[in-house]
């Protein structure tokens, strides 16, 4: 028994932090192009291919191995179809073309037959609707007008079925989901060590702390179900898919706790359009849903614990 | 990461299992707050002390088996999974004893801690004041030197099964001058000294399982002072970041509360009830890898520091919210006396012992994200 992360797996999550820190600010995810210099980046220190075999040119990774990276992919809102391209593209893409996947020329928006919604289906070469897979150019695609300006969603004409993927990128949205959610935290303790009010600083109010105590726990006890989660997809386990329904649901609860509380600390000026807090709260309300959204993961944890019959349209 | 046991922790593990399948007794205990239910966890922890299972993780010479803390944990999960009584000498082989293993003498430790181990003295805790309880450092309580020894005198209050216990341990003014956390030294000392008085004080549930200790110029030898005078508030909050932030409550207690809440809710057509038990049970898992990853940190050498803050919140909540929910569950056979109502009883105290929550909530905003003071 021993809960930690390898070295390796360390230094992919810190090399990920490092080029993002670089290539992908608050006001590049704003106002840059998508998907940036962050995606470059992150092709460059093999996170695109991580999931892809070594004889393709990846890495060769298991969630496991990525799931720390993942997290700090969610701490930028790097944008980019990154759960879909890392995570879902090596399982359902034929193996004829994960060099390219690797290689960070080829990337891959996906969905499940649970959902309608495709994710930055304007930066795909390929659409994956479940196991069936299209060029870009064949698919009927209709922009629709969804929270976050910076992870645009797309409708299909295509008939998707359950992807085999499905776990994967839930894991994937979860940890990126944590990691937006510690960085929420982090821009609420700041501001709420430099605002003023009533002569002090409002971060030391007890209901402001309390507030941002409670976000702290609910991070810190989401985050191993999620690290969990990773390690029981890496084995195959046979309780893999419960384990990430239960990673997901503790994800979404932490990150949508964070970004309201960040919201309220920030009080009015959170509300604008002026500050880059935005780019985590629509993020965390974008990704919430994704994979997989709070009523599939519980129906699926009441089928593993409860005996109920598996719901449709969630793989497994 | 590695999230399996060994082959010996395994083994372990069925003997503690077979152990409790054979001696756990068929009928719950009545409660540790009666007299009788007292005696009743006396005879069970002396059981426990002859398989030497009752404080696995102290040394072998003091009625331990040297376990590690990964091994306390097993222990722990089929501890309460096997149903077994609660723990009357909880607050001594919990508390008290890490403090004594890292600050008593030798002669401290060979007198204590075997008594401890098989119940022959039961400690109770003599913490609070009625002025100071979420502000423990402005505790009033004094000892005043006297010969070869202290005269004590104050009172402590909410000191759980005192009527009852043998001994008795807690922090002590002994500099007059002093202020707040200095100048104060931690005692033990017998509940039968000369000049102690305890008056029981009936809890919600009617029963005696709190105490006020008042103290009246009760003489303690020196060897009554557990590490240095006036290092009382050092050495009490010492052990507080090492392993004492995890086995103040393991989670193998909440995982057993989780499953039978399970039980509960296959029979139950309410939706809400039942997504919420599932919830329960995830966050019992979360506490359970929590604690596993807090156990890799140790190893690695890292202090857990607040992080223990951050627990004790997390499983005093869980674990109202769980028996909340069985009593939803239950229905109209919530009130009627048993295991569930009791377990609400215990629960909602959780909230407001070994540090409040509301302090607790302080210590993560100041000391884990650095808000000011």
């Amino acid at each position: 028994m021993r809960f930690s992360f390898t070295q390796d797996q360390r230094l992919l999550a810190e090399a990920v932090r490092e080029v993002l820190e670089k290539t992908c600010p608050p006001e590049a995810v704003r106002s840059g192009p998508r998907p940036g210099p962050g995606w470059k980046a992150l092709a460059e220190v093999g996170l695109l291919g991580a999931h892809v075999a070594e004889e393709h040119g990846g890495l060769g990774l298991t969630p496991l191995d990525t799931v720390l990276a993942f997290e700090e992919t969610g701490r930028f809102a790097v944008p980019g179809p990154l759960a879909e391209t890392v995570a879902v593209a090596p399982l359902v893409v034929p193996a004829g073309r994960h060099a390219e996947i690797a290689a960070g020329a080829l990337t891959v928006t996906a969905r499940s037959a649970g959902s309608p919604y495709l994710p930055d289906a304007d930066l795909a070469d390929l659409i994956a609707a479940g196991t069936l897979v299209a060029p870009h150019g064949e698919v009927a695609l209709t922009r629709v007008r969804s929270v976050d300006a910076t992870r645009p969603l797309f409708t299909d004409d295509l008939n998707a079925d359950d992807s085999p993927a499905f776990d994967h990128a839930a894991l994937a949205t979860a940890a990126q989901l944590v990691g937006a959610g510690r960085r929420l935290l982090e821009e609420a303790v700041g501001y709420a060590q430099q605002r003023r009010q009533f002569g002090q600083v409002i971060g030391s109010f007890q209901a402001v702390k309390h507030k941002l105590a409670d976000v702290a726990i609910a991070l810190e006890f989401a985050a191993p179900l999620v690290y969990g989660a990773a390690y029981a997809l890496a084995h195959d386990e046979p309780d893999a898919s419960r384990d990430v329904s239960a990673a997901k649901l503790a994800a979404n609860r932490a990150a949508h706790q964070a970004a309201r509380a960040a919201l309220q600390v920030h009080g009015a000026i959170g509300y604008t359009d002026e500050l880059n807090l935005q780019i985590w709260l629509n993020r965390v309300w974008a990704l919430r849903p994704a994979w997989g959204d709070d009523g599939v993961h519980r129906a699926r944890l009441r089928a593993a614990l409860l005996d109920e019959a598996r719901p449709e349209g969630a793989r497994r | 990461m590695d999230l399996t046991f060994s082959a010996r922790q395994d083994a372990f593990r069925a003997e503690v299992r077979d152990w409790l399948a054979a001696h756990v007794p068929r009928e719950p205990l009545p409660s540790m707050d009666t007299a009788e239910g007292f005696e009743r966890h006396r005879e069970w922890e002396r059981r426990l002390a002859d398989a030497r299972l009752s404080a696995v993780s102290w040394p072998r010479e003091y009625g331990g088996r040297g376990a590690g803390l990964l091994d306390w944990l097993v222990f722990e999960e089929e501890y309460w999974a096997a149903g077994a009584p609660g723990r009357v000498s909880q607050n001594g082989v919990f508390l008290l004893a890490p403090t004594l293993l890292a600050y008593g003498t030798d002669e401290q430790k060979r007198r204590h801690l075997p008594r401890m181990a098989r119940a022959d003295d039961v400690w109770a805790q003599a913490w609070s004041e009625p002025e100071a309880g979420s502000d423990l450092a402005a505790l009033r309580a004094t000892a005043t030197p006297d010969g070869d020894g202290w005269r004590l005198n104050g009172q402590k209050t909410w000191s759980s099964r005192a009527v009852y216990a043998e001994w008795c341990f807690g922090l002590f003014r002994t500099d007059p001058e002093s202020q707040r956390h200095r100048g104060l030294t931690y005692f033990m000392l017998p509940l039968d000294s000369e000049g102690v008085t305890v008056r029981p004080i009936a809890q919600l549930d009617g029963e005696h399982g709190f105490a006020e200790i008042f103290f009246d110029d009760v003489f303690v030898p020196a060897d009554g002072v557990l590490g240095g005078v006036g290092q009382g508030w050092k050495v009490a909050m010492a052990t507080t970041s090492s392993e004492r932030g995890l086995t103040l409550r393991s989670p193998g207690r909440f995982m057993a509360t989780a499953d039978r809440l399970l039980e509960l809710a296959r029979a139950s057509a309410d939706q809400t009830l039942r997504d919420a038990a599932v919830r329960a049970w995830s966050d019992s898992r979360a506490y359970r890898l929590h604690t596993f990853r807090a156990a890799a940190r140790l190893a690695e050498g890292v202090e857990l520091g607040a992080d223990s803050s951050l627990m004790k919140v997390f499983w005093s909540e869980l674990d109202l919210r769980m028996h909340e929910l069985a009593l939803d569950l239950l229905g109209p056979a919530a009130p009627v006396a048993g295991r569930w109502l009791d377990g609400f009883l215990f629960a909602l105290a959780g909230p407001i012992y070994a540090g409040t929550n509301e302090i607790q909530r302080n210590i993560i905003a100041e000391r884990v994200l650095g808000l000011p003071r």
